[in-house]
């Protein structure tokens, strides 16, 4: 990067905020991807909004992509400067600007994290849904700007259903305002929406409008264990096929329910295949009926054992334990390849079994785990050795494989993580040429340049 | 974009294994009080270990400057332990980063004035006397056969706290005090000396038959490193755990049972996992009020406070504050780096409040007497 735009950018966020030597650039390197890193040219915390506009107006000026950063923590390698680059760290802009609860909303700025948002929304008796399971890190920004799901997605849906403005950045230098306080509004093409899941390839996000709900009175947990995942898959099917409308269904297989209670030593059964955590929130008497209704499902599914919570304290310290899979799941081996196919809900069961298949037909070991409500499976492999590199091969064949297997059962690549870099390869298999080109065209409107994110969605 | 062959160090660094545990899922992150205070990734626990890779595959300069910032800005506390799912040993990798990036005449002058001091006996055991640290005893072989349990008495601990090592005799009265001990190897582990610290810590191990039972969080943390969990035990871990011990009688101030707040020492923590035994004998004895940071660095940090003092102090002034704010008498410490920093707070602060450690704070309770300084 040419000196005077390394100079114009000091200036602007000054000194303080600057970052560019090669010891400085290293924890800017990657994210929470496995395999992907590559070394930005600079980091650069703004303070506001004319602060991330000017610095785009200087990487226009000298052709240098930016990359915007949250916590760090997606799973696609969206926040890798591939193309090296200044990674634009937004955490300065933490301010919860304003929780309005006569009209449901809250407006903050991006690097407010969800777990902030969610303890201040319920200082006011509110609920801020999205819920990532890495809520504690993770960002309002990079939440929207990966449209990331979580544990509450059956009943409350993702983050795209919360979205009701946002002021933002292009790259070509304008800021404007998308949407507003109002829950209803069609002026225009939904660019909220469009902006929601852009993986900050089309436009820099300042500040979101959100939408809250009132914060339930009562939540409830329950545990069921099956001989295998596929049998906790059933169940969830008949549960959802029984019409009730859970707030959480999350299971995980015995891999993962051991690597969990390693860590959480919460007395989960370590001997069990499966393991099925459902919950639901609203009054008590709605939330007790409908625990009943899903223990007896479970127990008419063929499960081994079924408990419930009734202390709050236990059920989010089950939560909390099942947000650990993926990270619990690296204590098995030095490399944890993790996937995020998604199936329409009655497909579960069948999904999890081609994944077995699959995976003794590579000889690897997947683990899986996942947001079983939403259809969403996140099948993991722990490799032993990094330098195994015939295990590591044979792991990316079994998820090829994988993911052709959830196009066949007509779900996607990827339900919550998003594309980044990791996915792109695959993303054409799933939209299709004339997709993919509208994808461009759109890119091309809002980043003519083409300093935006590169390499990622859109390219 | 610059290209960084990266061409691995001759001797490896990082034990592989401990450095391969990271995931970068960021999870630690929010426990941080480096990353709290900058926001800069490069001083939380996830960008560190991202920096000793990048150390130990040869992507950055051994001699790079923010590795040696780094490796000295972090406080070792290792809150960054408890919370990571994937288990990473932060302590044992801080550790062995320091061991390489200290080495010989890049350690910190004062680390090894310190460290040259703790590693000899003769004056601090005279100190000690001066200032009456408890009589020691001559041990026979059959008390290290019988399994019986001695007491440490901390290489700066006796010279800076000696009532502390008396108050833990009087509670647990058959403790033996060995006259030939001398630092446990703390000091030299966290401060890049690995070698040194083991062999301290193994020479302890010799010299104290039995438990070894020490009134320091951070020494435990480090002998149970080096000796086995099974051979040493904090004092409130033993009193609560370990021991026929039942808290006695009751703090009053004014009139009324007093409020009683705690400081953890760190590698007590995150390091042995001892929570609530401290917090358990308090609430015996006076009202027990949790801090809102308890559990946080007080920024003393082993040799923290002297290297980097600014930083340091910036860590106290907050936990002062909340001190102040929680309307306590007494904050109770159960390290002696913790003790002398939250005295030194309080003291600039002109504060009523009192810093003691635990073992005085049962003491009185039980002698039902109050502390004069
Ligand atoms: C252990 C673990 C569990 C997870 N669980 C879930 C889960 O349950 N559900 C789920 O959906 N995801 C999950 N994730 C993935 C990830 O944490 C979420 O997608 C999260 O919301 C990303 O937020 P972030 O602040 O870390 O964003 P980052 O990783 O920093 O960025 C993500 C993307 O957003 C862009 N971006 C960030 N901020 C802005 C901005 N202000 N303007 C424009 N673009 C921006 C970046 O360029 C990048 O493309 C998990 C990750 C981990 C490690
Ligand atoms: S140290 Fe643990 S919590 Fe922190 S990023 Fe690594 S794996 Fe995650
Ligand atoms: S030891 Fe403490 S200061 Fe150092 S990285 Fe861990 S949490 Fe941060």
């Amino acid at each position: 990067m040419h000196a005077t735009a390394r100079a114009a950018l000091r200036s602007v966020v000054g000194p303080g905020h600057f970052r560019e030597t090669d010891g400085e650039l290293v924890p800017y390197s990657r994210d929470a991807t496995p395999l992907f890193q590559a070394r930005p040219d600079a980091v650069v915390f703004p303070a506001d909004t004319a602060e991330v506009g000017a610095v785009l107006d200087i990487a226009t000026r000298y052709a240098v992509p930016v990359i915007p950063r949250g916590a760090g923590s997606n799973l696609c390698a969206a926040t890798v400067a591939s193309r090296g680059g200044i990674v634009l760290v937004l955490t300065r802009l933490n301010r919860i600007l304003e929780i309005a609860p006569a009209e449901l909303l809250a407006r903050v700025q991006p690097g407010v994290t969800s777990a902030t948002l969610a303890e201040a929304a319920s200082r006011d008796g509110l609920l801020w849904a999205p819920d990532p399971g890495s809520r504690t890190v993770a960002t309002v920004g990079g939440t929207i700007a990966t449209n990331a799901g979580g544990l509450r997605g059956l009943k409350y849906g993702v983050t795209r259903d919360y979205v009701l403005g946002l002021e933002a950045v292009l790259p070509t230098g304008e800021v404007i305002r998308t949407g507003g306080r109002l829950h209803k509004d069609v002026a225009g093409y939904d660019l909220t929406r469009l902006l929601t899941g852009s993986e900050g390839t089309l436009a820099v996000i300042t500040e979101a409008t959100l939408a809250l709900r009132p914060a339930p009175t009562t939540t409830g947990t329950g545990i069921a264990y099956f001989s295998d995942l596929a049998a906790a898959g059933r169940a969830v099917t008949a549960i959802i096929a029984a019409g009730i409308l859970p707030a959480t269904l999350e299971f995980l297989d015995r891999s993962c329910i051991r690597a969990v209670e390693d860590f959480a030593r919460l007395g989960l059964r370590t001997d069990a295949g499966a393991l099925l955590l459902f919950g639901d929130d609203g009054e008590s008497d709605a939330v007790a009926h409908a625990l009943e209704r899903m223990s007896d499902v479970c127990t008419a599914h063929h499960a081994l054992d079924v408990t419930t919570a009734a202390e709050v304290a236990q059920a989010e310290a089950l939560l909390a334990a099942r947000r650990c899979a993926l990270p619990a799941l690296s204590r098995l081996g030095e490399l944890t390849i993790l996937e995020d196919a998604t199936v329409p809900r009655p497909r579960i069961a069948e999904m999890v079994d081609r994944i077995d298949a699959i995976g003794a037909r590579h000889g690897v070991t997947i683990a899986t785990f996942g947001h079983a409500g939403d259809g969403n499976l996140h099948p993991t492999c722990v490799v032993k050795s990094q330098d195994d590199t015939d295990t590591v091969t044979r792991a990316e064949r079994a998820f090829a494989e994988i993911f052709a297997a959830a196009i066949d059962l007509g779900g996607t690549i990827t339900g919550e993580h998003g594309v980044g870099a990791a996915k792109l390869p695959y993303l054409s298999t799933q939209l299709g040429a004339d997709q993919i080109d509208l994808l461009r065209r759109l890119k091309t409107a809002f980043d003519p340049a083409g300093i935006l994110n590169p390499g990622k969605l859109g390219s | 974009m610059t290209d960084h062959p990266g061409v691995p160090l001759p001797k490896p660094v990082f034990d592989p294994d401990l450095l391969s545990r990271c995931i970068s899922c960021g999870f630690c992150l929010p426990a941080c009080p480096t990353y709290a205070e900058t926001g800069d990734e490069a001083s939380s626990p996830r960008g560190r270990i991202n920096l000793m890779r990048a150390l130990q595959n040869g992507d950055l300069a051994p001699d790079d400057p923010t590795l040696k910032e780094q490796s000295s800005q972090c406080l070792g506390c290792r809150a960054c332990e408890p919370v990571c799912p994937a288990g990473v040993e932060y302590g044992q990798l801080l550790e062995q980063w320091r061991d390489h990036q200290w080495r010989g005449r890049r350690m910190p002058v004062l680390a090894r004035a310190l460290m040259l001091a703790a590693g000899r006996r003769v004056p601090f055991r005279l100190l000690g006397r001066l200032r009456g640290t408890p009589r020691t005893t001559v041990v026979e072989t059959s008390a290290l056969a019988s399994g019986g349990a001695s007491l440490m008495l901390g290489c700066f601990e006796r010279v800076l706290f000696p009532r502390v090592g008396r108050a833990a005799l009087a509670l647990v009265p058959g403790l033996t005090v060995p006259a030939s001990q001398s630092c446990c190897g703390a000091l030299h582990a966290h401060n890049g000396d690995t070698a040194t610290g083991e062999r301290l810590a193994h020479r302890m191990g010799e010299d104290l038959p039995g438990t070894i039972v020490t009134t320091s969080g951070g020494c435990a943390a480090h002998l149970a490193s080096v000796l086995g969990r099974a051979r040493v035990r904090e004092l409130s871990d033993h009193l609560a755990t370990g021991s026929a011990y039942r808290p006695l009688g009751e703090l009053r101030v004014d009139g009324r049972r007093a409020r009683v707040a705690l400081q953890d020492s760190c590698h007590l923590r995150n390091g042995l996992g001892v929570r609530t035994a401290p917090r358990d004998l308090l609430a015996e004895i006076a009202h027990y009020v949790e801090l809102p940071s308890a559990g946080t660095c007080c920024g003393a940090a082993g040799t923290y406070s002297l290297l980097r003092p600014r930083e340091s102090r910036r860590i106290l002034t907050t936990k002062i504050d909340e001190v102040e704010a929680a309307g306590v008498d007494f904050v109770a410490a159960v390290n002696p780096g913790c003790l002398r920093q939250l005295r030194t707070g309080l003291r600039r602060r002109r504060s009523q409040v009192k810093a003691v450690h635990l073992a005085e704070l049962l003491l009185m309770a039980g002698e039902s007497r109050f502390p004069v300084a």
